[in-house]
């Protein structure tokens, strides 16, 4: 039964320690910047750093590689899409609707390169920062949007109770199609229809349960006086030090060397 | 406290051919994100055809995971199950599988058809039987669980009572027939009615002949409905085959954080053996009149 879900790889590196707000502002200000620059040079600047990133965080290549792995395919797809349908002009091969030339390859590679390091830049993000400590980073980079009335608390809560009931609901799924399995059910075999179909046994369990557990989380965290609204201190305040303005100076100067190069 | 009464009564289900159970040096573990956890080392017990088994261990000692390998829902990595002294690839052996009846832990979150009678005929009506054997099947098996077909069969799942929910589930596993029932942890979140009204159904399934394997922690149960024990502990067996209930018995039960059978201590405290203790409340009074 495999139940993480997020990539987050526990551990203790330089990178984990950062503040998570720290590192959501200098991952979004590098991606800007990425998509901002369109030369390799720039890229191969954001791809050393995200690189150095990505080694002092310690997370073993063979973790890395499997949040990594699924993504592959979405450049594989961009990097096709680009190579097929590039301009007909100067093209060194044509069929049909297709052309590839020089061009088009060179662009194509850009693109799939500045995607693989997105990616790569996200990753160190992802892997090294608990979802938790993700949402209330952003709860509090979105508090300005409170005057505007957003319930930033309340949507960063949402997030947070959703995270939380994850692994949960993966174990209960797990557990209805085990129970269904051993009435006969058959999940594995069948045409698109037949399967959707046989799911039918597991949906119904799993949403009648989640609803159940939603009123009565509802009811608990009323009891224990929750209310909306309403401005709450945190248990693990968000301790931002030293090595965040390190971090975000570093992260400066990457875009300022990426952007000029 | 509860304890229950023998049903000499047939109660309308013919004589089951039970089928024997053993596990050899069976071992598994869960494969988690960095170590894998061992949950059954070196499990070896034989149940012959028609006896019952107490599962009985502390919470996390394997109960639940013994049961998934032995429906084979799991694999065991080391050892084999055998059912009717048939192991695994055997000719055959799917087949009895599907003889083998396993009832979850809350096993009414399972339900999701809009009628009990849909609900039940989900088992039987994927074993290839006639739809007049399906209906035969499945009213059979509301019967046995007390939920009459007349006033039950058209009931919406979800507008039962607890109760009624874990007997209809349990209707829905006992319409396919198992000659092998596993039940895990049958009598948990139950109020004491419904546990002994729950109870008395498992003595009517053992005295047809069906095989019976009960985890719990009710030893009181355990002690009511079961020829034998298998202890288990941290994924090993303490105590296996007749029920041990001198002193190194107790002691055993106690080092899963489990006391003796009522009935046996009674029967110590009056200072008699404790070995003869009674099973019911009824051979009890007998035995004390």
């Amino acid at each position: 039964m495999r139940t993480t879900i997020a990539q987050y790889y526990p551990g203790d590196s330089p990178i984990h320690r950062l503040d998570a707000r720290a590192k959501f502002v200098a991952v979004t200000a590098l991606a800007v910047a990425l998509f901002v620059r369109d030369s390799f040079a720039g890229l191969a600047v954001f791809a050393v750093a995200g690189a150095v990133a990505y080694v002092l965080s310690g997370v073993p290549a063979a973790w890395f590689w499997r949040a990594f792995r699924p993504l592959l395919w979405l450049v594989g797809l961009t990097f096709l899409a680009q190579i097929l349908f590039a301009p007909a002009e100067d093209a060194f091969a044509s069929w049909w609707i297709f052309h590839v030339s020089w061009q088009g390859l060179s662009f194509a590679a850009f693109l799939s390169l500045r995607l693989l390091v997105l990616v790569l830049i996200g990753s160190v993000l992802t892997l090294t920062t608990q979802p938790l400590a993700l949402t209330d980073g952003l709860a509090w980079l979105g508090r300005p949007l409170r005057r505007l009335r957003v319930p930033t608390d309340e949507l960063a809560l949402m997030v947070t109770i959703a995270l939380r009931f994850i692994p949960t609901l993966l174990v209960e799924v797990d557990q209805i199609m085990r129970a269904q399995r051993a009435r006969g059910a058959d999940f594995g075999s069948g045409g698109p229809v037949k399967r959707a179909r046989a799911l039918v046994p597991v949906l119904t369990p799993l949403f009648v349960l989640s609803f159940r557990r939603a009123d009565e989380l509802a009811l608990a965290m009323e009891a224990r006086c929750y209310r909306p609204g309403i401005v709450r201190t945190r248990l693990h305040p968000l301790k931002a030090g030293v090595a965040d303005a390190v971090l975000l100076s570093v992260t400066a100067a990457v875009i300022a060397a990426g952007l000029l190069i | 406290m509860s304890a229950v009464e023998p049903e000499t009564r047939a109660h309308g289900s013919a004589p089951v051919h039970g089928m024997s159970l053993a596990c050899r040096d069976v071992g598994f573990s869960y494969q988690e994100a960095q170590t894998p956890i061992a949950a059954l080392r070196e499990v070896s017990f034989e149940l012959a055809a028609g006896r019952s088994l107490a599962l009985l261990g502390a919470s996390g000692s394997g109960k639940s995971t013994l049961l998934q390998v032995v429906r084979g829902l799991d694999l065991p990595e080391t050892g084999e199950v055998l059912l009717d002294g048939a192991v695994a690839g055997a000719a055959g052996y799917d087949g009895l599988q599907k003889q083998v009846g396993l009832v979850f832990q809350t096993p009414e979150l399972q339900l999701f058809a809009s009628s009990a009678r849909e609900d039940v005929a989900f088992g039987p009506s994927r074993l290839g039987w006639s739809e007049d054997e399906v209906a035969a099947a499945v009213d059979e098996a509301l019967d046995l669980v007390d939920l009459p077909p007349d006033r039950f069969g058209e009931r919406h799942p979800y507008a039962l009572s607890g109760g009624e929910q874990r007997r209809l589930a349990l209707a829905g596993v006992l319409a396919m027939r198992p000659r092998l029932l596993l039940l895990d942890e049958p009598f948990v979140s139950l109020d004491p009615a419904t546990r002994r009204e729950l109870a008395r159904i498992l003595a009517r399934l053992r005295a047809a002949g069906v095989t019976l394997v009960l985890a719990t922690h009710d030893v009181d149960l355990a002690w009511a409905l079961c020829d034998e024990l298998l202890l288990l502990d941290h994924g090993r067996v303490a105590a296996g085959g007749a029920w041990d209930l001198g002193d190194a018995g107790r002691d055993l039960l106690a080092a899963s954080r489990l006391r003796e059978p009522f009935l046996v201590e009674l029967w110590r405290r009056l200072g008699r053996d404790p070995r003869e203790a009674p099973r019911t409340y009824a051979e009890a009074a007998e035995a004390l009149a």
